[in-house]
């Protein structure tokens, strides 16, 4: 056992090794890169003009040396914060798909197994807060998406009377608000404890998106609601029609932050739901892992495998989706620092 | 400007006209404006329960009796000075490291490695603090599962297993790291977009004059941020009262003296009493909400007079 584990040790410490050796060499190849890049310039600068410009070529030339010292230790600092992100989500991913219980420092499963994620699919418990995940953050993206562009489209009405109450109306809700408890009084009385619906309609509105949603209407040129206009089309046409095709973007990246916030709320489910058919996944994962509230399994995996499994499940959505929808995960964000 | 003009031309309609014209717009308007009242504004009215002993069915009428209890309450202002310092200490060092990342990123010479780190950066934003807190709790475990201390037992560097979550010193900080873990890839967004916006000018200028790459992050980059910093700290010192989920996550009975925030102390003296007072839960609420709502017109104000333009 306790050489499995040596070796495995020197394994995964020659592959990091070996990772490490390509990034430094790929940044050694920048450097050299920069340096190609510069010399053509000065070669350029050279043929062009007098010997004016031989003293600043001089200067480029001095000063390599501490430009390679600089990007080396840049460099390495980078990837050692890299792995510092990658290894914990790493780590999680490899002991899902190791039978025994986890010791030690090790980055690869030594006996591996799929029954942590069979048994998440297998027992109802934990497979129905997964289904219920779905379902709620697909149904808190639309409603959320809905409620923001109809918000932001009739806001951006300058024209109509009462548009500056309409706004007054939404920004107190930013400022103020009842509170956790006044919250929960309301939605016991509409019968939403307890209810899956809560994660729904607690998430269908966010004034935030609803203003982000706003100033990206704002950048559609108004003689294209003008034309329209001319053209007979009635308010909802021209959202539905002219708006709404050209805000495809925005409506991705709007979208997203709509999903990713349903599908990792745990505080919601935490203070309204109860009973267990109800609840979401992150609640489940939570009460599996902090309250050792395990279902019992028929695969042979060790209790931090099935947690480690669940950890996955909990993230997995997002992670295969954010290499691909990078672009929209960050644009949300960039719409509203370009507009600070 | 176009928009102001038409508001003149409009204008000499009949207010009458104007609305009916606008019809359309208001019965769009219309889900928006019901969904809000009754999610947002009728638990306002539920306010007036500070007011009141609002225990099972006997509801009656007490006065300021809360506020009195409250503020004389120890546990409370525990709450208050933990909820302060936590989201002060956490602000200012997911912004200072935040910051400083940037800084040396957009040093960076390979554009595909300073994609990469940026893409990598980011992801723990998306995992929920619920997730992240089952990692961590995992991770620091006393148990033989617990990989931190297993490890750093097998490389000889403790004798016994630290329970960094159940200890009264450790726990802030190692709350701290893994916010910091979370959080401050995805602070550099900002800064990033601040940063692509200076202008390449300034840095040949300063290439012609001969400084080094350490004085043009110092003398050019730098500045350049500083606004974008201070615009960051006003935004969220604003909603330093309303942490909640990272440190219910996070914290458990054993450490409450150095992690009981309002929101916690809220939901503790709510749910997880037999027979709570929804009266003062809501008192203490509301004291959380008019705080938190001076906190937001104060930095609306110093935004305002920073930048020429207000947070809300």
């Amino acid at each position: 056992m306790a050489e499995i584990n040596e070796k495995e040790l020197t394994n995964s410490e020659a592959a990091k090794d070996a990772v490490e050796v390509k990034l430094e060499k790929k940044a050694e190849e920048a450097v050299i890169e920069k340096a190609v890049a510069v010399e053509p310039e000065a070669a350029a600068v050279e043929e062009d003009k007098d010997k004016k410009s031989v003293p600043k070529v001089n200067v480029i030339e001095a000063k390599r040396p501490k430009i390679k010292v600089f990007d080396i230790v840049n460099y390495a600092v980078f990837i050692i914060l890299t792995l510092i992100i990658v290894l914990p989500i790493w780590k999680v991913v490899s002991d899902s798909f190791n039978a025994v219980g986890v010791y030690q420092f090790r980055l690869w499963p030594n006996q591996p197994t799929l029954g942590g994620y069979a048994t998440i699919m297998t027992t109802s418990k934990l497979f129905r807060p997964l289904l219920n995940s779905f379902i709620t953050t697909i149904a808190g993206t639309l409603l959320g998406l809905v409620m923001a562009t109809l918000g932001g489209y009739v806001l951006n009405q300058y024209e109509m009377p009462g548009r500056s109450f309409f706004s007054y109306f939404l920004l107190v809700t930013m400022i103020f608000s009842g509170g956790m408890i006044p919250e929960y009084l309301v939605m016991k009385q509409l019968g939403l404890v307890d209810n899956m619906w809560i994660l729904v309609l607690k998430h269908g509105m966010n004034v935030y998106n609803l203003v982000l949603m706003k100033n990206f209407f704002e950048g559609i040129p108004a003689s294209l609601y003008e034309a329209a206009k001319l053209d007979g089309c009635s308010p909802m046409q021209i959202f539905y029609k002219i708006v709404l095709p050209l805000s495809k973007a925005a409506l991705a990246s709007i979208g997203l932050m709509f999903a990713v916030t349903v599908w990792n709320d745990y505080s919601t489910v935490q203070i309204y739901i109860s009973s267990r058919d109800q609840a979401n996944f992150q609640y489940m994962l939570r009460v599996m892992v902090m309250d050792g509230d395990t279902p019992t399994t028929s695969y042979k995996v060790s209790q931090s495998t099935l947690y480690y499994s669940g950890i996955v499940c909990a993230i997995l959505p997002f992670m295969l989706a954010y290499p691909f929808l990078q672009k929209y995960f960050v644009t949300g964000v960039n719409v509203g620092a370009v507009k600070e | 400007m176009s928009r102001k003009k038409e508001k003149v031309n409009v204008n000499k309609k009949p207010l009458g006209m104007r609305i009916w014209n606008n019809r359309g717009f208001y019965l769009m308007f219309l889900p928006v404006f019901i969904f809000v009242l009754i999610m947002y504004y009728w638990p306002m009215l539920g306010i007036r329960y500070s007011f009141f002993v609002y225990k099972g069915r006997d509801i009656h009428w007490v006065g300021l009796q809360h506020f009195a209890s409250m503020f004389s309450e120890p546990e409370f202002w525990i709450a208050f000075r933990n909820t302060l310092v936590i989201s002060i200490v956490k602000l200012l060092l997911n912004t200072f490291v935040a910051v400083v990342i940037s800084i040396f990123l957009n040093e960076m010479t390979s554009l595909f490695c300073k994609k990469f780190v940026q893409t990598v950066i980011y992801l723990p934003h998306f995992m929920s603090y619920a997730v992240v807190a089952a990692i961590f709790t995992l991770f620091l475990s006393t148990s033989s599962t617990g990989m931190i201390n297993e490890t750093l037992k097998s490389w000889g560097w403790i004798e016994t297993s630290i329970d960094f979550l159940h200890s009264t010193k450790l726990w802030q900080p190692v709350f701290y790291i893994i916010n910091l873990w979370k959080e401050t890839g995805w602070g550099t967004v900002i800064f990033f977009a601040t940063l692509s916006g200076i202008s390449p000018d300034l840095y040949e200028a300063a290439d012609i004059d001969g400084a080094t790459r350490l004085q043009k992050m110092r003398y050019i980059t730098l500045p350049a941020l500083a606004n974008t910093i201070i615009i960051v700290l006003i935004l969220n010192i604003a909603k330093v009262l309303n942490i909640f989920e990272p440190v219910f996550v996070l914290y458990n009975n054993r450490v409450f003296e150095v992690s009981d925030v309002i929101s916690t102390y809220v939901y503790r003296k709510t749910f997880m009493t037999s027979l709570p007072d929804y009266g003062y839960t809501t008192a203490v609420g509301l004291f959380k909400s008019v705080v938190g709502c001076l906190l937001m017109l104060g930095s609306n104000w110093a935004s305002k007079k920073i930048r020429g333009r207000g947070i809300i």
